[in-house]
């Protein structure tokens, strides 16, 4: 089993290639081109319904809900935010030093140091886990919108904001899976600096996704 | 754990599929069976899309009549042009790309083989999908470009436009996943010495179509995502009733691939058609870079011309104007590929074979479809025009006229090296000349019902509304496409089974395909060439004669020539059911959801740990 | 060679073709041609055009002629060698892309010269007309003269007319080939269409179209134009404001201007459908505009209904189920007969105009039945009509789903151009609209007819009625001029 798992990890070296790299570095960043018209178009869609949703909750306004004559706060909730951003980016931290660990790991560790920063199985972890807690408070922010009435059905705020979000978090979650089955190599039978383009692609997708939410923090949360 | 232990590729040396039973074709992972996997179902789509239009050319023969209803009339068409658009002309492209690219660079086979099959399967069950409701009179009903709101669940309640939206997502992703294949394959995979200056023709114009489908497939991705959310969780994307949405903002998305996408349709006949014109002049390429750069700069233009589909719609003077302008300019690197295809022949020594008679034609007619898509880029002509049958002809003389004709100019100029054998000569003249007739009498009257107020995507029409004479013309051209057909297929089962043998190089053709035997063996090159020249057969400065004479050998299996091939596997094959059994699961239960969910991560996982090919020793 | 035979007659062909274009283009047998402009805006469009037509044929000389001429110039001969091996020619690719772009620069220039005049804003004291899309009708209103009407609109020549464009559905696209442009119908937008037609098209009927598709009746959502001198618009003004005129207002209003009411229109009779009014189109002549032969019924011996009601006889078919319904407004002195304003005479309708479509062949409706207004009525302000038309005048129908009907007897045809507007015709639509036209909302309301959105046959419980009161609603509707 350990060494069918091999395979996917050895480099096609033995296959003449054009550019000296792996066809799978190619393909991938091929495949962060198109992710990137992906989210300009979910993006483009928000900001062109930014302010003309019929009713409320709006994102930055407060409302006057009419059944209830209630005055409702702006529904995004910033700070939280700006705190699972803070986890998102330190996990793009982490993805490096994952990296850099399984590229150097024959290298030999002669401090306390070099040991932890040479450990590819908890900076890993470290990333799923930032990924993870990310993912957490996505799914607070959008249970707690639903307590305040805004629902993926409510209003043109709630469609673009929830799909947006939406299928940001679901690429985060398919990073996660990523790196727990990197993380489940691991313990296997190890990975090691032949296996580095593995890693390699899984963190071009993973910085990927973490400049995305950038640019989603920017537009949607810091706009107004 | 010796799991790895070298298993015998399963298809061994029984390559080309005259014998190896159903399996081998289920397993395959070689491109060049892939690529005749396509061939065949794409012309079974486009025979089946065929027989629609002439159901509607029936239909609309004289005034007022009633073949079919008006609801499966508006079926008929919309399923006509999803049919030819995503199921027959891309699909019949990408047997080209399967079966060329790599041939053309210099490879033993695409970047990712098992992704390759994959998409061929995703695309089989998704054509599936969206064709078969047809026979239950659900088919899709929204048009091709299924404009919002009417595609929205308050005006289409149906299930007719559910089979459209998932049917459309699922062949998105078959394309999506060609496309990042065919772009690293291009980008990677070339043989030493060729630069990308050097490569064929139709590899370049493919790798400008995977670049268009990787930027334009993700846009329509999204607008289908919001309508399928909109259709099945209640979103408010499209809803115009209640939520105040915007209905432009469907057709901004669906053009800004939409327009893309008719240089995914044209490009590669373009591409084959560059490769046609000279082998058949005996000269090469006239103006190689312009042709090239003129491809590239069609595709970037592409991007930026999309609102010309909407002229009408009331979107102010400055986006029609800068709309128009960009859309005049797409017309001069469309232009010099017209000349530069006739200065090719130019000097030359023409023979005039099915293939280039396809070839020529595409050339004239291809012209006609520019110029009156020129007359459209002027906004307030296209006032006049769009929604007319004007449009109607035109777009069949780019999509018929271009795509079409110098498909088969492809398919006779290839059909040697795919098969081994040549097509009868005197029946593909038969095909030509009468798909040539039919072709204009059939589109060119479409000219005049238009512009004598025709609208488009009516099921009927009142007499003495002066469209009479036009529209008879039209359905009896329609009607003579089928008896071409017969002959193309008569054709093409009759050479396939007892045509003359075609020999490696059956045109004397100059470009690396041509090197080796026909039909090429599963490795393709016994030894990958060194490449120094556009026309390596034709002018090569310092040949590579060595690999030249050991690619012409037939008769080696692979283990004698120490080539590693991969291993035939289905996994590729139950993603794409699982992939599709789950969509089905979102029309009809979920419980088939997650089984099909279950199916696809299951397989796809086991797909990802097992080895594409045995170790090297 | 034979392929040089073949090819030669090719390029006769495209002669032919480019001739044909400018035979097209002068022929009057085209009634909705877009090559004939008859309003400022259609002769925008058509300057364009004509530039485009010219330079295209040019280029597609130059073009194919140069195709063909290599063609032939260039078949390898007999034992031929390797012909020159050129690759290329700067200067030659220099010149093939310089040169359309001049000739684009002749298109662009006055394509935004245009573009900017026909998108201005309309003059001031323009003829302003709210056209609504449904599927599959035009609702039109002139909210100056607070007139609603459906499917035909009245404008008088000479004067800016302001069309703006909203939707009530789906997307929609307003287009009056012979008049102009065309412009989408957008839910939630307003859009605008605005064109002057000329004054020497007086007294002329023209088609309009739904352009883009909308669903199933695509096909049936069609309108009339009528393009009329001053006074009569203003005389047809003055009728339309007024309520309903069956048993609500006394006395005619003089038409304005001079109008001699037409003779058609004359009060209080009793036509028997079958006669009515497109047969006498048949021969009385519309002058002004040439008809289509009747070339395009040469086939129609073998249809199962011709199109035009005439004699029973000539239409044995669905005819005479029909031709039975005797509209009667009662009496002759019942004044809801009398047109109260102008109203284009249907006798100068052209054939172009007058729809053909033929009759549902399983549609019947009892003959001999004679309807009484006053009944008619009372029946239609019970049923479930009310719900969705309104009629001015009559206080129980206010719907607003569909065609507002105040004066429903003054237009020309029924279901968006489908059918002409006469008793027999009528008669069936109320009966089983949804046979009459695919999809259309109005529900089946003939007693015992079966209904396909109900799945079921339509009863007195839900609603059904029968032929007698079918045709008194007829005699009632066919009254309000």
């Amino acid at each position: 089993m350990a060494t069918s798992v091999a395979h996917t990890s050895a480099p096609t070296h033995h296959h003449y290639t054009t550019l000296g790299l792996d066809s799978r570095k190619v393909a991938i960043w091929a495949f962060i081109g198109s992710e990137c018209m992906l989210f300009v178009s979910l993006i483009s869609t928000y900001l062109i319904y930014k302010g003309r949703s019929v009713i409320g909750p709006f994102p930055h306004e407060s409302w006057t809900d009419p059944s209830t004559g209630q005055v409702l706060k702006p529904i995004l909730n910033i700070p939280v935010t700006s705190a699972s951003t803070f986890v998102l980016l330190m996990s793009s931290l982490f993805m490096v030093l994952a990296l850099a660990a399984v590229q150097n790991k024959e290298l030999p560790k002669r401090t306390r140091g070099e040991r932890i920063l040479g450990n590819s199985k908890l900076w890993l972890f470290m990333t799923a886990l930032a990924g993870t807690i990310f993912l957490s408070f996505q799914a607070f922010e959008f249970t707690s919108f639903v307590h305040e009435g805004l629902s993926i059905r409510r209003n043109l705020f709630g469609s673009t904001f929830f799909t947006l979000t939406g299928f940001h978090g679901a690429h985060v979650t398919a990073g996660v899976l990523w790196l727990v089955t990197l993380l489940a190599i691991d313990y296997r039978r190890g990975l090691g600096s032949r296996d580095s383009l593995l890693v390699d692609i899984c963190a071009l997708y993973w910085h990927f996704v973490d400049v995305v939410w950038i640019v989603i923090f920017t537009l949607v949360y810091l706009l107004r | 754990m010796a799991t790895t232990a070298i298993r015998t590729p399963a298809y061994g040396a029984e390559y080309p599929g005259e014998h190896g039973g159903l399996y081998s074709w289920l397993a395959t992972v070689d491109h060049k069976r892939i690529g005749i996997l396509y061939l065949y179902t794409a012309l079974g789509f486009f025979i089946f899309g065929g027989l629609e239009a002439v159901v509607i050319r029936a239909q609309l023969g004289a005034p007022n009549q009633h073949l079919v209803s008006a609801e499966f009339y508006n079926q008929l068409f919309t399923m006509h042009g999803t049919t030819m658009i995503f199921l027959a002309i891309m699909p019949l492209s990408s047997a080209f790309f399967n079966f060329l690219i790599p041939l053309q660079i210099g490879a033993r086979d695409v970047a990712f083989p098992r992704l390759n099959a994959f998409s061929y399967w995703v695309y089989l069950f998704g054509g599936l999908f969206i064709t078969l409701p047809i026979f239950f009179a659900v088919a899709p009903n929204g048009g091709w470009f299924g404009y919002a709101p009417l595609t929205t669940k308050a005006y289409s309640p149906g299930l007719n436009i559910d089979f459209w939206v998932i049917g459309l997502q699922i062949l998105g992703v078959s394309s999506l996943a060609a496309a990042f294949n065919f772009l690293t394959t291009i980008i990677n995979l070339r043989a030493p010495g060729m630069t990308l200056m050097r490569m064929p023709m139709f590899t370049w114009m493919a790798f400008v179509v995977q670049v268009l489908l990787v930027l334009a497939f993700p846009v329509i991705t999204i607008a289908l995502v919001f309508l399928l959310f909109d259709r099945f969780f209640g979103t408010n994307f499209y809803n115009t009733v209640s939520a105040g949405a915007d209905p432009l903002l469907w057709q901004h998305l669906f053009w800004i691939f939409g327009h893309p996408e008719v240089y995914i349709l044209v490009l590669p006949a373009f591409g084959l058609v560059s490769e046609v014109i000279p082998v058949y002049s005996r000269k090469p390429l006239f103006g190689y870079p312009v042709m090239v750069y003129s491809g590239i700069l069609i595709a970037v233009l592409g991007f930026g011309v999309w609102a010309h589909h909407m002229f009408a719609v009331g979107m102010g003077p400055i986006a029609d104007t800068f709309f128009g302008l960009t859309t005049m300019l797409i017309a001069i690197p469309t232009g010099v590929k017209i000349f530069n295809w006739i200065a090719t022949m130019a000097q030359g020594a023409v023979r005039y074979t099915t293939a280039m008679l396809f070839g020529v034609s595409l050339v004239g007619l291809f012209t006609i479809g520019g110029i009156s898509g020129i007359m459209h880029s002027s906004p307030p002509a296209d006032l006049q025009q769009t929604d007319t049958y004007f449009i109607v002809a035109h777009f069949h003389y780019v999509l018929f006229g271009g795509s079409i004709m110098g498909i088969f100019a492809g398919i006779y100029h290839y059909f040697p090296k795919i098969t081994g054998r040549m097509l009868d000569e005197k029946l593909g003249k038969w095909h030509f000349w009468l798909m040539f007739i039919a072709m204009n009498l059939t589109f060119f009257p479409m000219h005049f019902s238009g512009m004598l107020g025709m609208p488009r995507r009516i099921y009927t029409y009142d007499a003495g509304q002066g469209w009479d004479l036009y529209n008879a013309m039209s359905t009896i051209g329609a009607m003579i496409f089928p008896i071409a057909m017969l002959f193309f297929i008569y054709n093409f089962f009759k050479s396939r089974r007892s045509g003359e043998i075609a020999g490696s190089n059956p045109w004397g053709a100059g470009t690396l395909e041509w090197s080796i035997p026909s039909p090429p063996p599963e490795y393709n090159f016994a030894k990958i060439p060194t490449v120094t020249t556009r026309y390596p057969l034709w002018e090569g400065k310092e040949p590579d004669h060595e690999s030249a004479r050991i690619n012409a050998q037939e008769g080696k299996t692979p283990h004698e020539l120490g080539i590693i091939i991969p291993y035939s596997t289905m996994k590729p094959l139950l993603v794409a059911a699982g992939l599709i059994i789950m969509f089905c699961g979102l029309i009809w239960s979920h419980v088939l959801l997650a089984v099909g969910a279950g199916t696809l991560i299951l397989s796809l996982y086991s797909w990802l740990l097992s080895p594409l090919e045995p170790e090297h020793s | 060679m034979k392929g040089s035979d073949r090819l030669r007659r090719l390029a006769c062909y495209a002669v032919i073709a480019a001739l044909a274009v400018a035979a097209v283009s002068c022929n009057e047998a085209h009634p909705n041609t877009t090559l004939v402009p008859h309003s400022d805006f259609g002769r925008e469009i058509d300057f364009l055009w004509n530039r485009l037509l010219l330079l295209g044929t040019i280029v597609f000389i130059l073009v194919e002629g140069a195709l063909v001429y290599v063609v032939f110039k260039y078949r390898r001969r007999e034992n031929q060698g390797t012909p020159p091996q050129t690759h290329g020619s700067t200067k030659l690719e220099i010149a093939w892309t310089l040169i359309p772009a001049v000739i684009l620069v002749f298109i662009a220039v006055p394509t935004v010269k245009t573009i900017f005049i026909t998108q201005a804003q309309a003059a001031p004291g323009s003829l302003n007309i709210d056209v609504t899309g449904h599927q599959w009708w035009w609702e039109f209103r002139y909210p100056e003269y607070g007139v609603t009407t459906a499917n035909e609109i009245y404008i008088p020549v000479g004067r800016t007319v302001n069309f703006r464009l909203r939707s009530a559905d789906v997307i929609h696209s307003f287009w009056t080939p012979q008049l102009g442009g065309k412009r989408d119908v957008v839910t939630n937008r307003t859009n605008y269409l605005w064109y002057t037609p000329d004054s020497s098209i007086a007294s002329s009927v023209w088609n309009g179209f739904c352009a883009e598709y909308c669903g199933s009746s695509h096909a049936n959502m069609r309108f009339r134009v009528f393009t009329v001198t001053q006074a009569q618009f203003d005389s047809w003004i003055a009728g339309q404001k007024m309520p309903a005129r069956f048993g609500a207002v006394a006395g005619p209003t003089p038409p304005a201007g001079g109008q001699i009411p037409p003779p058609m229109e004359a009060p209080g009779m009793s036509v028997p459908a079958g006669a009515n009014a497109p047969s006498q189109t048949a021969q009385g002549a519309a002058p002004r505009i040439a008809r289509q032969s009747s070339g395009t019924q040469a086939p129609g011996g073998a249809q199962p209904a011709i199109p035009r009601p005439q004699t029973p006889a000539a239409n044995p078919g669905a005819q005479t189920s029909v031709g039975g319904v005797t509209p009667s407004t009662g009496a002759a002195s019942i004044p809801g007969a009398l047109p109260a304003g102008y109203i284009f005479p249907r006798a100068n309708i052209p054939d172009y105009a007058i729809p053909h479509t033929p009759i549902p062949a399983d549609l019947k409706f009892t003959a001999g039945l004679t309807g009484s207004a006053a009944r008619g009525k009372q029946v239609f302000s019970g049923a479930a009509c009310i719900g969705c038309h309104s009629i001015a005048g009559n206080p129980a129908a206010m719907g607003v789903l569909g065609p507002n009907l105040t004066h429903v007897g003054s237009r020309s045809i029924i279901a968006a151009g489908r059918y002409p507007n006469t008793a027999a015709y009528l008669a069936l639509w109320i009966k089983n609209a949804r046979k009459m036209k695919p999809d259309v909302l109005m529900p089946t309301l003939g007693m015992d007819e079966y209904d396909p959105v109900l799945k079921a046959k339509v009863t007195s419980a839900n609603g059904g009625l029968t032929d007698q009161q079918i045709a008194d609603i007829v005699a009632y509707l066919t009254a309000l001029k």
